[in-house]
């Protein structure tokens, strides 16, 4: 009989009786007693070994009074989940896209940045996606062209291969076509593609898009773009010789933010840009006068684009001349008191709820008693879609060009 | 040498005497007009051929010249008036017959040569040896300082003239003792060095209770700058002065540097105070090394066992905790609390829906760097009050493949040191069905068990039962286990059960890798030829393919491991590897050559390196990448040869390739090893952004190195910065993510600095794990990115609190005022000089930053170690009295 002290985790228990006449698996339900851990989970440390349970005592060379150490928990033993977590590394590349969080670049494949930029921010409108979808590769109405039909499939598909992949897609098919419908766009310049204008860019863009995606039979949608980007304005007209007036209605895809000397803010330049002077024939004093033209905004689209007129072209040098003053925008349009009466009053209510509305979360009270909950909803987002006009589309467009 | 002339003198100076000699010799004051009068009368009288009467007007010359103690910078006054009859006494001299007093105008004539040779002569030496040979200090200091100066420069004309050598030993021998007792230490060191060292017996005799440690000061930082082996032979001299002066725990730091395990044992044989004994168990303790006490250093069984158990680290867990609470850090912190991905605006803070592997298995990483050691973390080790133990598994199972190894494995450094809990907690993995989990548990065994003995030996029995397995990644986890857990106890069980493997064919490559890895470290700095031999063996059985593998790398490594720190003892290994295969040739000579000679300072294998990287390369060598770690780990050695090989790395950077950019920053981090520099730290910044995206990974890898434990928030900015600035790519992203844990390495309290004890010691085995990492780190790609990210637990082995603790004379935590400011060289600076600068008062337990030096506020204790850092045991003063 020799007796050791035994220790397990933080606790030692002295005395334990090794009955070497025993095979030390009867010493391990010893143990199994004090501490409850099952004989085959227990590792007891003899010296740098492992005591094994059908050794022979007098071969281990244990001495009287030693310590031995004993590991093993009761704990149940780790298992793996059923199902494994999913890793990104092992989903398939579309897949990979919605988790990362972003959608794929462009390879700038010479000079092409106005382009990769008007792509990409007509990619981030979901509407214009899915109204691609539905557009049909072999079907082409009988007053579209062939290329426009061809730009856009190549839209589509573009859309489709920047949604699929991680890494940067080539925009290369696009713009063989884009080049085939406008030509002006294939300039060369001592043997590489010239720098072009991506406001031009997207002006034809769009006018394609609305002319392809105008849905022929349906009467209710009819242009899917128009819906999307048409701006409504209402002039009104004044010849201030004659004191003659007219009015007049007009869709346009984007506003013009002029810049002079006095604008220092988007909002004048757009005030700005709503006030034009032309010269027309006045049917009064019978000859040509000076009309005064003013629009005010009649209809807002989802996604309101708007164009800051940097290029003007110098007199005394007979070129294009860069404006390169610092016109600062905010990251929230308010374009309000650009609208006409007409949509003012449209805008009133929706207004006043989207106020109250941030006034209950600034912790202030509502004044007017809340009305129907689903009333409530439909005009707070038409609000909304009116009010904010997505800027990010601008933003973003504006964004890329500085960072290059 | 001093040159006399300079006149370093420190006497008064009699100005006003000064203003008449310049404007007129003539006009003289009627006291020095009597004095020159009375010279020039004495000087007639040497040359009366009366004895009697010569004898008379030495004697009076002599006096004369005693006692005028004006400085050197204004010549003193007989000395000046009798310069002009130099010449004439000269003369004289020659003609007078050998007689006593002949000798007595040698040595005056000896006294005046002082001003009057010509330079280069050496008159003042020629007529000291002609001369009575008297007490030397009686002509004054600076005749003494000028005779050195003759001596040294006689000295070095024989030796290069190869000219018979005069008996200056006597000469010498009292130079040597007159300087010693005025307070000039360095001086006579320097003479003695200048000789030849194996003077520097001379000094044993000279040095007393007052000046002994003055001289060991200089003795020991001279011996950085000097070649070998006349450095070995200072250091031998201030380790048997210390121990003549019974300052036992000095010489056991000087026995650790020259790494004399006899001495050591001196050093327990010659002390008898138990006490002491238990500060030198912690100083080993901190050192690193195995050493086993026996029946001469500690007769009592129970007094070893207490003594043994300070060496293995038993408490370690214990002390640190306590230090956690005191700066209460207890509280687990989470990956997320370190990414801080708040502060930074948009894109990049967005999480991702879906668990990414790579930055699970990054996650992992950081969790177990910054909660290393404190035993509870958010992840892995499950809150006793949740009653399901999912959360736990469920982490582990959130890691792919083999990341749950590197998963498995961080519970073993969350409950580094705590071997008792470690085990416990560990063991339920050993039973899992998933071999990547077993893997994972068993490294996680040899990491608790790191720097950690027990005399059980838990980590052998375990991990023995595996190095057999079938499976590799097993074999490989065990195996890299016992390296870390027996790293430097050279333990012969486990070299007999690894070499085979090294030896059989069938073995796959990263298992023989990691197996001359281990080996490497468990044997490391020990020049043990069998390990050699097996190692080699493997090398040379390699085949062409293989040798072309990334892990390969670290053969070469395990055998320079063997000859850490060693310096010539590689030549014969290194002769060896001149046959190998040419592919692995050069890497090998380099990786011997940096590791033999680590920590050495040694300037000349640094410019052989160097040269190595200045090379343009032919195709397909890779030998430069450890040449350029090579020059960090020899030049780490001491302060200036640090700054000196940050600036010729910076030159590497510019006009060297590619394979060498991405070489430097490893380089530097492992030079401002858990030290971050400014300038250094300015330069990684700048290559973290570099094209070159292994250059990158590097160097946000080394901003983790040298920020290691340091919570220093300026890398902690610029990592944060990184993380977004990466978002895109998993791969950088991954090492800024590790970067960032170490950073937070221990929150704060840890530090991979293999230097400690005031920068004097090299802890072997805290240099090897860097080492291995970055050797690993060179291949990022492979190794790190691949399948071995384990390879980066090999820094625990320099892991170590940075802390000092007072502990009371039954090992209790004392706590004391101590004041902690920036170190000051004092080496051979008069009187007693302040050791720390800007310093400020706290309470022990507390942290010592790099370049921190603490001293105790209060003279009511005494501390047992000269150097307080680590465990210090504290006596009462008992001649402190409380201030009333």
């Amino acid at each position: 009989m020799l007796t050791v002290s035994v220790k397990w985790q933080k606790e030692v228990f002295k005395a334990v009786e090794i009955d070497t006449s025993q095979p030390p698996y009867v010493f391990k339900c010893q143990l199994y007693d004090l501490t409850g851990v099952p004989p085959e989970r227990q590792k007891i440390m003899v010296k740098g070994g492992l005591l094994k349970d059908d050794a022979d005592w007098s071969t281990v060379g244990v001495k009287q009074g030693q310590k031995l150490m004993m590991m093993g928990t009761a704990d149940e033993i780790v298992k793996a989940p059923e199902k494994g977590p999913v890793f990104m590394e092992d989903l398939p590349e579309e897949e990979q896209v919605v988790s990362l969080g972003h959608s794929a670049g462009l390879f700038n494949l010479g000079n092409t940045c106005y382009m990769n930029s008007t792509v990409q921010c007509l990619h981030s409108v979901p509407e214009l996606k899915s109204a691609l979808t539905k557009y049909s590769h072999s079907v082409r109405s009988n007053d579209l062209d062939q290329t426009s039909h061809m730009l856009t499939v190549a839209t589509r598909d573009l859309f489709n291969e920047l949604d699929k992949s991680v890494k940067p897609v080539a925009p290369m098919q696009f713009w063989m076509v884009l080049r085939k419908k406008y030509p002006q766009f294939g300039q060369l310049h001592n043997g590489v593609f010239m720098q072009q204008d991506a406001e031009e860019c997207w002006t034809q863009l769009l006018y394609t898009l609305s002319q392809s995606l105008r849905s022929p039979g349906s009467s209710e949608n009819l242009d899917a773009v128009k819906d999307l980007f048409g701006i409504e304005l209402a002039s009104s007209i004044h010849c201030q010789e004659s004191g003659e007036e007219s009015s007049e209605t007009e869709s346009v895809y984007s506003l013009k933010c002029h810049i002079s000397q006095e604008v220092n803010h988007l909002h004048e330049g757009l005030k700005h840009g709503l006030k034009s002077e032309l010269e027309k024939a006045s049917p009064a004093l019978g000859r040509s006068a000076t009309y005064l033209k003013e629009s005010r905004i009649n209809g807002l689209p989802r996604y309101l684009t708007i164009q800051f007129v940097r290029f003007f072209w110098k007199r005394e040098s007979n070129q294009k001349a860069k404006i390169l003053r610092k016109v600062d925008y905010p990251l929230e349009l308010d374009v309000y008191d650009l609208c006409s009466d007409e949509l003012h009053k449209q805008l009133e209510g929706p207004r006043q709820l989207l106020r109250d509305e941030e006034g209950k979360k600034l912790g202030l009270k509502a004044n007017e008693k809340s009305r129907s909950s689903k009333d409530d909803d439909f005009k707070m987002t038409d609000a909304e879609g009116f009010i904010k006009c997505n800027w990010r589309i601008i933003w973003d467009y504006i964004s890329r060009r500085d960072s290059r | 040498m001093s040159d006399p002339k300079s006149g370093a003198g420190t006497f008064q100076t009699k100005a006003p005497t000064k203003e008449p000699e310049k404007k007129d010799e003539e006009h003289l004051s009627e006291e020095d007009l009597a004095l020159k009068q009375q010279l020039e009368l004495y000087v007639e009288r040497i040359q009366d051929p009366d004895p009697g009467l010569q004898k008379v007007a030495l004697e009076s010359v002599r006096h004369e010249i005693r006692t005028s103690t004006s400085s050197m910078t204004s010549v003193p006054k007989p000395l000046k008036f009798l310069g002009p009859h130099y010449g004439t006494l000269k003369a004289f001299y020659e003609t007078m017959p050998e007689s006593d007093l002949k000798k007595y105008l040698a040595d005056i004539l000896s006294v005046l040569a002082l001003t009057m040779s010509a330079e280069g002569e050496r008159e003042s030496l020629k007529y000291r040896l002609l001369g009575s040979e008297g007490d030397i200090g009686s002509w004054g200091h600076e005749y003494v300082r000028n005779l050195a100066g003759e001596i040294a420069e006689e000295f070095m004309k024989q030796q290069s003239e190869e000219a018979p050598i005069e008996d200056l030993t006597e000469l010498v021998r009292q130079i040597v003792s007159f300087h010693m007792k005025h307070n000039a230490e360095p001086e006579a060191v320097d003479l003695l060095m200048e000789l030849q060292v194996d003077d520097l017996e001379l000094l044993v005799q000279d040095v007393d209770n007052t000046n002994f440690k003055r001289t060991c000061l200089y003795l020991t930082s001279t011996a950085r700058y000097l070649p070998g082996p006349d450095d070995m032979l200072a250091l031998d001299i201030a380790y048997t002065l210390y121990l003549k002066f019974a300052e036992f725990a000095n010489a056991l730091q000087i026995a650790l540097f020259l790494d004399k395990m006899q001495y050591v044992s001196q050093v327990f044989t010659s002390c008898d105070n138990l006490l002491r004994k238990k500060q030198f168990c912690y100083i080993l303790a901190r050192h690193g090394i195995t050493f086993e006490l026996d029946d001469e250093m500690a007769a009592e069984d129970d007094d070893r066992e207490v003594l043994q158990d300070i060496i293995n680290n038993i408490k370690l867990s214990e002390s640190y905790l306590i230090l956690a609470r005191d700066i209460e850090v207890v509280e687990p912190k989470s990956p997320e609390d370190i990414y801080k991905a708040y502060l930074l605006d948009g894109r990049a803070s967005a999480g991702a829906s879906v668990d990414s592997a790579r930055q699970n298995l990054a996650a992992t990483f950081v969790n177990a760097f910054v909660n290393a050691g404190f035993g509870q973390d958010k992840l892995m080790t499950i809150p006793s009050d949740s009653s399901s133990g999912a959360s736990s598994g469920n982490w582990l199972f959130k890691n792919k493949e083999h990341g749950k190894t590197s998963a498995a494995a961080s519970l073993g450094m969350i409950l580094l040191w705590d071997v008792d809990s470690g085990l416990a907690q560990i063991d339920k993995y050993l039973h899992s069905n998933d071999k990547h989990v077993i893997a994972g548990a068993l490294l996680g065994v040899g990491i608790v068990n790191c720097g950690v003995k027990n005399h059980c030996d838990p980590a052998l029995a375990l991990l023995s039962e595996y190095i057999g397995n079938e499976d590799s990644s097993i074999q490989i986890a065990a195996i890299m286990g016992l390296g870390i857990a027996y790293a430097g106890a050279q333990n012969e069980q486990i070299c007999s059960s690894l070499t085979p493997l090294l030896n059989n064919a069938r073995t796959p490559l990263d298992v023989i890798s990691f197996t001359a890895i281990s080996l490497g470290l468990i044997y490391v700095g020990s020049c043990n030829e069998e390990v050699a031999q097996a190692i080699i063996f493997a090398v040379k059985y390699r085949s062409e393919s293989e040798l072309g593998e990334p892990l390969t790398r670290l053969l070469p490594l395990g055998l320079g491991l063997l000859y850490l720190g060693k310096q010539e003892s590689v030549e014969a290994t290194a002769e060896v590897s001149k046959t190998f295969n040419e592919k692995i040739r050069k890497y090998c000579d380099m990786t011997l050559l940096s590791c033999a000679y680590a920590g050495t300072g040694n300037v000349l294998k640094v410019q052989n390196l160097l040269g190595h990287c200045a090379q343009h390369l032919e195709k397909g060598e890779s030998h430069q990448g450890p040449a350029v770690l090579g020059i960090a780990m020899v030049a780490m050695a001491e302060e200036l040869g640090l700054e000196m090989s940050i600036r010729s790395l910076e030159h590497l950077l510019q006009y060297g390739e590619q394979n060498i950019r991405r070489a430097v920053p490893l380089a530097l981090g492992l030079l401002c090893i858990s030290n971050p520099k400014v300038n250094v730290m300015d330069t990684l910044s700048r290559l973290s952004h570099d094209t070159d995206s292994e250059v990158a990974m590097a160097a946000v890898i080394s901003l983790g190195l040298i920020g290691a434990g340091t919570n220093n928030a300026r890398i902690a900015g610029m990592l944060r910065n990184l993380s977004s600035y990466y978002y895109k790519d998993a791969s950088l992203l991954f090492c800024v993510r590790v970067a960032q844990g170490l950073v937070h390495l221990g929150k704060g309290l840890l530090t991979l600095n293999p230097y400690h004890s005031d920068r004097f010691l090299l802890s072997p085995t805290a240099l090897a794990g860097l080492v291995t990492m970055l050797h690993a780190c060179l291949d990022m790609k492979a190794i790190v990115l691949g399948k071995y990210h384990f390879v980066l637990y090999f820094l625990v082995l320099a892991m170590q609190p940075r802390m000092l603790m007072t502990v009371d004379e039954n090992l209790k935590p004392l706590p004391v005022q101590v004041r902690v400011g920036q170190a000051v060289d004092v080496v051979g600076q008069a009187g007693r000089p302040k050791t720390i600068t800007s310093f400020q008062t706290h309470s022990t337990p507390i942290l010592l930053a790099s370049g921190d030096r603490a001293e105790l506020a209060t003279e009511k204790y005494i501390p047992l170690s000269p150097i307080l850092e680590g465990h210090v045991i504290l006596i009462e003063n008992p001649e402190y009295r409380e201030d009333s």
